[in-house]
C-alpha cells in the first residue's frame, strides 16, 4: 500500500511538476506580452522613429498593442533631418524624454559609440524577456550589422533596409536603342547617351544626398573614403580613384539630369521618375518601387530593376538599414523593448507587408517568402531577390562601415559639396576633391581625431 | 488752514513733501523696474554669456569630455582665421545683404512715393504690397521654392511657352545667389514702404509747395526735398532690414541648402550646420559670437548714422 501510495504520490507529483512546468513554460513564453500586459498597466512609452510605410502602419496599429499590454504608446514618426536633430539632441544629454528611437544608419557609429543606447542582448538572452520566437536571428546580417558594435553587441533590430537598386522607368526606350540594363559603367553611359532627349526623357535623375548615391560610383573605381574605419578615420577624398568616380558621377549629373537637379530632395526625385520624365537612377528600393506601385505612375508598365552597375574595381551597392532602438537614459526599458518585439515580430511584419506590399523589411523568412517574391515579380523582374541579393552584399564585406562611424556627417557634406562644385562645374574633380580632402582633415583635427597626415 | 499751508510759511513743509514725494517714486521705480530688469538681464545676457563662453571650449556634443574645457581658449578662434568656408560664409553673407538691403530700400522708397497719391484704389494696393511682410518666413520660402522649381514654377512654364529654356535658377552657381537676393526682396520690401509711406504722410505739405513755388520739377523736389526728409527713415529701415537680413536663413535652408557648392551658404547657415549636423558647439558659438559682434558694430554705426542725420535735418 505504502509503496502503491507513494508510487502514485510520485506519478502524481511528476503530473503535477510536469504541469506546473508547462504552465510556467507558458506563462513565460507563450503570448509573452499578453502574460505581462498588468505589468505595464499605466506605463506610457514615448518614442520616435523616422517615418516609412513600416512605421506609419505601426503607428496606427498601436492600440492594438496597448490594448493587450496595457501600456500607452505615444508614438511619432518624424520625417528624416528632424528626427536625426531631434534625437541627436536628446540623446546627448542622456534624457528620458523617448523610450524608444530611431537607430538612423549614419548616426549609428556616433550613437553606439558614445554609449547613449542600450545594450540589447541582455534583453535577447532573458527569457522572460523575450518570446523564443521572435528570432533574432531571422533578421538579415547585412541589416543588422549596423546597429551593432564592434565586438557584435546589438544596439537596435532593423526595421528598415536600404537596398541599393538600378530603376529604368523607361526601360522602352533602352530596348529601343538596343541596349539593356547597364551592368557596368560604360554600360551605363551608353545608355545615357542613347536615352537622354528622347521623348522630353531626360536619362539620368538622382536627389542632393550624393555622399550616398556616389559612393557605389567612387567604390566602384576603387575608391575608399576612409583608410580603415572605424579604426583610422584619415579621410581619403582626393585619392585618384575618388577624384575618377566623383568626375563620373558629376558627368552623369551634368550632362543627362533634368534641370534643377541639385536641388532635389527625394520626394522631388520620385516624382520625376514617377511622371516619366527621367529614365534612370541608382537608389534606395524604397524610393523606386512608386514606379511600379503608384496608381498615378506613367511608368508602371515601362519600369524595370536591375543591380547597380559594377565598376573597374568590384560592385558596391550601397545598402543600409534602420532600427528601434532604447536610448539609455529611457525610464521604462523593459516596456520599450516589449514595444519593439510586437513592431518587428514576424506576425506583424508578415501582416504589414500583405496589406502595404514591399515596406523594405529586413527578416530573411519574410524576404524569401513565395508570396513575398510573387509580389515582387514586376515586368519579370524578381524585385525581392534583387533586394535580398544586396543585403547579403553588405552582409558579406564590411564596405559601408564608413557610413556608420561618429566623423561621417562632416566627411560625406564635403563630399556632397565637391560633387555640386564638379556638376556645376564650379571645379574640376580633382580641384573639388582636393578642397574637400582640406576641409574635411581640417575639420576632423578640429575634433582631436588622429589622423595618418 | 489750507492757503496757511501753501503759503511762504510753508516753504519747508512743501519742500519735505516734495522729497518725500520723489524718495517715494524712486522706491516705486526701484521696486517695480529692478525686478524686471533683473528678468531681462537673465534672459538677453546670461545666454550671450553662456554663448560666449562655450566659444571658448571645444564643446562636441559626441565628446562630453569637452564640456567646460578651457585648456586652449582661443583655438576655436585660431581655428577661424584658416576656415576658408567660414571666410566664403561672411563674403556670401555681404554680398546677400548688401544687394536685398539696398534693392529693397530703393524698392520701397519708390513704392511709398507712388502709393502715397491719393487714390482709392492705390489704399488696397497698399494691403496687398503689405503681403510679404506679414508671411511667415518658410511660407515666403514655400512660395519661392515653387516659383523656382522648373518643373512646377509658372516662370518657367511662361518661358518655356516662349520658346526660351530657363536653366533652374537655385541650382545654377551664377544664379542661386541672385535668386536667394529675389525672394529676399521681395520679403522684406513692405517694411521700408511702410516706414516711408509713414514718413511721407507726416510730411508737411508746405515743403514740397515750397519748392514748385521756387519752380523745381518733379524729380528735383524729391531729390532735394523728399529725400533728405526721409534720410532718417531710410537709415532706420535699413538698419533693421540689415540686420535682419544676417538672420536670412529659412529661405536659404529650403531653397539651396547653401548650395550649389558653397554658393548661397551665409555665416549663420554654416554656423547651423557646424552645430545642429556635425555637434561643433563650440566652434558654431565661436562663429555665432563674430556674427553677434558684427551685428552689435553695425548696430551701433548706424544709429551713430542715423543720429548725425537727424542733427542735419
Amino acid at each position: 500500500m505504502g509503496a502503491k501510495g507513494f508510487t502514485t504520490t510520485r506519478r502524481r507529483l511528476l503530473k503535477g511538476t510536469a504541469a506546473t512546468a508547462a504552465l510556467a513554460t507558458a506563462g513565460i513564453f507563450a503570448p509573452a506580452i499578453v502574460g505581462r500586459a498588468k505589468q505595464y498597466d499605466g506605463v506610457v512609452l514615448n518614442g520616435v522613429s523616422t517615418s516609412s510605410v513600416y512605421m506609419r502602419r505601426v503607428k496606427e496599429l498601436v492600440p492594438e498593442f496597448e490594448a493587450k499590454t496595457g501600456m500607452t504608446v505615444n508614438y511619432e514618426p518624424l520625417s528624416f533631418p528632424i528626427h536625426n536633430q531631434r534625437v541627436d539632441l536628446e540623446l546627448s544629454t542622456q534624457g528620458s524624454a523617448y523610450d524608444f528611437v530611431n537607430l538612423t544608419f549614419i548616426y549609428s557609429g556616433r550613437w553606439i559609440g558614445a554609449g547613449w543606447l542600450t545594450q540589447l542582448d541582455d534583453f535577447i538572452n532573458d527569457p522572460n524577456l523575450t518570446d523564443p520566437n521572435w528570432d533574432p536571428g531571422d533578421f538579415v546580417e547585412g541589416a543588422q550589422k549596423s546597429l551593432q558594435d564592434a565586438d557584435g553587441n546589438t544596439y537596435g533590430f532593423a526595421h528598415f533596409a536600404g537596398a541599393m537598386l538600378t530603376a529604368a522607368g523607361r526601360y522602352d526606350l533602352i530596348e529601343k536603342a538596343g541596349l539593356g540594363m547597364p551592368k557596368d559603367f560604360d554600360e551605363l553611359i551608353a545608355v545615357c547617351e542613347a536615352v537622354h532627349g528622347k521623348d522630353g526623357v531626360a536619362a539620368w535623375v538622382s536627389d542632393r544626398n550624393h555622399h550616398w548615391n556616389s559612393i557605389p560610383y567612387l567604390m566602384g573605381f576603387g575608391g575608399e573614403i576612409f583608410k580603415d574605419p572605424p579604426n583610422n578615420l584619415t579621410p581619403l577624398l582626393d585619392s585618384p580613384e575618388n577624384i575618377e568616380g566623383a568626375a563620373f558621377y558629376g558627368r552623369l549629373l551634368r550632362d543627362y539630369a533634368p534641370s534643377g537637379v541639385l536641388t532635389f530632395d527625394n520626394d522631388v526625385t520620385l516624382r520625376t521618375l514617377v511622371a516619366g520624365q527621367a529614365n534612370m537612377r541608382t537608389g534606395e528600393l524604397a524610393w523606386e518601387l512608386p514606379m511600379a506601385t503608384a496608381p498615378e505612375s506613367a511608368v508602371k508598365d515601362t519600369v524595370r530593376f536591375g543591380l547597380t552597375p559594377t565598376g573597374p574595381a568590384g560592385w558596391y551597392p550601397g545598402n543600409n538599414s534602420h532600427g528601434y532602438a532604447i536610448p539609455v537614459g529611457s525610464q521604462n526599458k523593459e516596456a520599450a523593448w516589449a514595444f519593439i518585439q510586437w513592431a518587428l515580430s514576424k506576425e506583424l511584419m508578415e501582416r504589414i507587408a500583405r496589406e502595404q506590399g514591399f515596406a523594405a523589411l529586413c527578416r530573411r523568412s519574410i524576404i524569401s517568402s513565395d508570396w513575398f517574391r510573387e509580389s515582387l515579380q514586376i515586368n519579370g523582374d524578381d524585385v525581392a531577390g534583387l533586394y535580398l541579393e544586396v543585403l547579403d552584399r553588405g552582409g558579406e564585406e564590411p564596405y559601408m562601415r564608413y557610413r556608420t562611424v561618429p566623423v561621417f556627417p562632416q566627411v560625406g557634406d564635403k563630399l556632397n559639396k565637391a560633387i555640386e562644385k564638379i556638376a556645376t562645374n564650379q571645379q574640376s574633380a580633382e580641384e573639388a576633391m582636393r578642397q574637400a580632402q582640406a576641409e574635411a582633415v581640417q575639420q576632423l583635427k578640429l575634433m582631436g581625431i588622429e589622423l595618418d597626415i | 488752514m489750507r492757503e496757511a499751508a501753501i503759503g511762504p510759511e510753508a516753504g519747508g513743509s512743501g519742500a519735505a513733501i516734495a522729497d518725500s514725494f520723489d524718495a517715494d517714486k524712486r522706491r516705486f521705480y526701484r521696486f517695480c523696474i529692478w525686478p524686471l530688469a533683473l528678468i531681462l538681464i537673465v534672459i538677453t545676457l546670461v545666454p550671450m554669456i553662456y554663448l560666449v563662453a562655450i566659444s571658448f571650449t571645444p564643446l562636441n556634443l559626441t565628446q562630453p569630455q569637452t564640456f567646460g574645457d578651457f585648456s586652449q581658449p582661443i583655438r576655436n578662434y585660431q581655428f577661424l582665421t584658416e576656415d576658408g568656408r567660414f571666410h566664403n560664409s561672411l563674403w556670401v553673407q555681404a554680398k546677400l545683404s548688401l544687394w536685398s538691403v539696398g534693392l529693397q530700400l530703393l524698392f520701397g522708397f519708390l513704392l511709398a512715393l507712388f502709393l502715397n497719391l491719393r487714390s482709392s484704389f492705390l489704399e488696397t494696393l497698399r494691403t496687398v504690397f503689405l503681403i510679404p511682410m506679414v508671411l511667415p518666413p518658410i511660407v515666403v520660402a514655400v512660395i519661392w521654392k515653387m516659383m523656382y522649381t522648373p518643373a512646377i514654377s509658372p516662370f518657367h512654364w511662361s518661358a518655356a511657352a516662349l520658346g526660351f529654356e530657363i536653366p533652374s535658377l537655385i541650382a545654377s552657381p551664377d544664379w542661386a545667389l541672385t535668386a536667394i537676393i529675389v525672394a529676399e526682396i521681395w520679403q522684406g520690401f513692405p517694411f521700408t514702404m511702410l516706414m516711408v509711406l509713414a514718413a511721407l504722410q507726416m510730411m508737411p505739405e508746405e515743403y514740397i509747395e515750397a519748392a514748385r513755388i521756387d519752380g523745381a520739377n518733379v524729380w528735383q523736389t524729391t531729390l532735394h526735398v523728399t529725400l533728405p526728409f526721409l534720410k532718417g527713415v531710410l537709415l532706420a529701415a535699413g538698419l533693421f532690414r540689415l540686420i535682419d537680413s544676417m538672420k536670412a536663413f529659412p529661405l536659404i535652408y529650403l531653397l539651396t541648402e547653401g548650395g550649389p557648392g558653397e554658393v548661397t551658404e551665409v555665416t549663420n547657415y554654416y554656423s547651423f550646420t557646424l552645430a545642429f549636423n556635425f555637434s561643433f558647439l563650440g566652434y558654431s558659438s565661436a562663429i555665432t559670437v563674430i556674427l553677434m559682434a558684427m551685428t552689435i558694430v553695425l548696430t551701433w554705426a548706424i544709429v551713430k548714422i542715423v543720429r548725425r542725420g537727424e542733427a542735419l535735418v
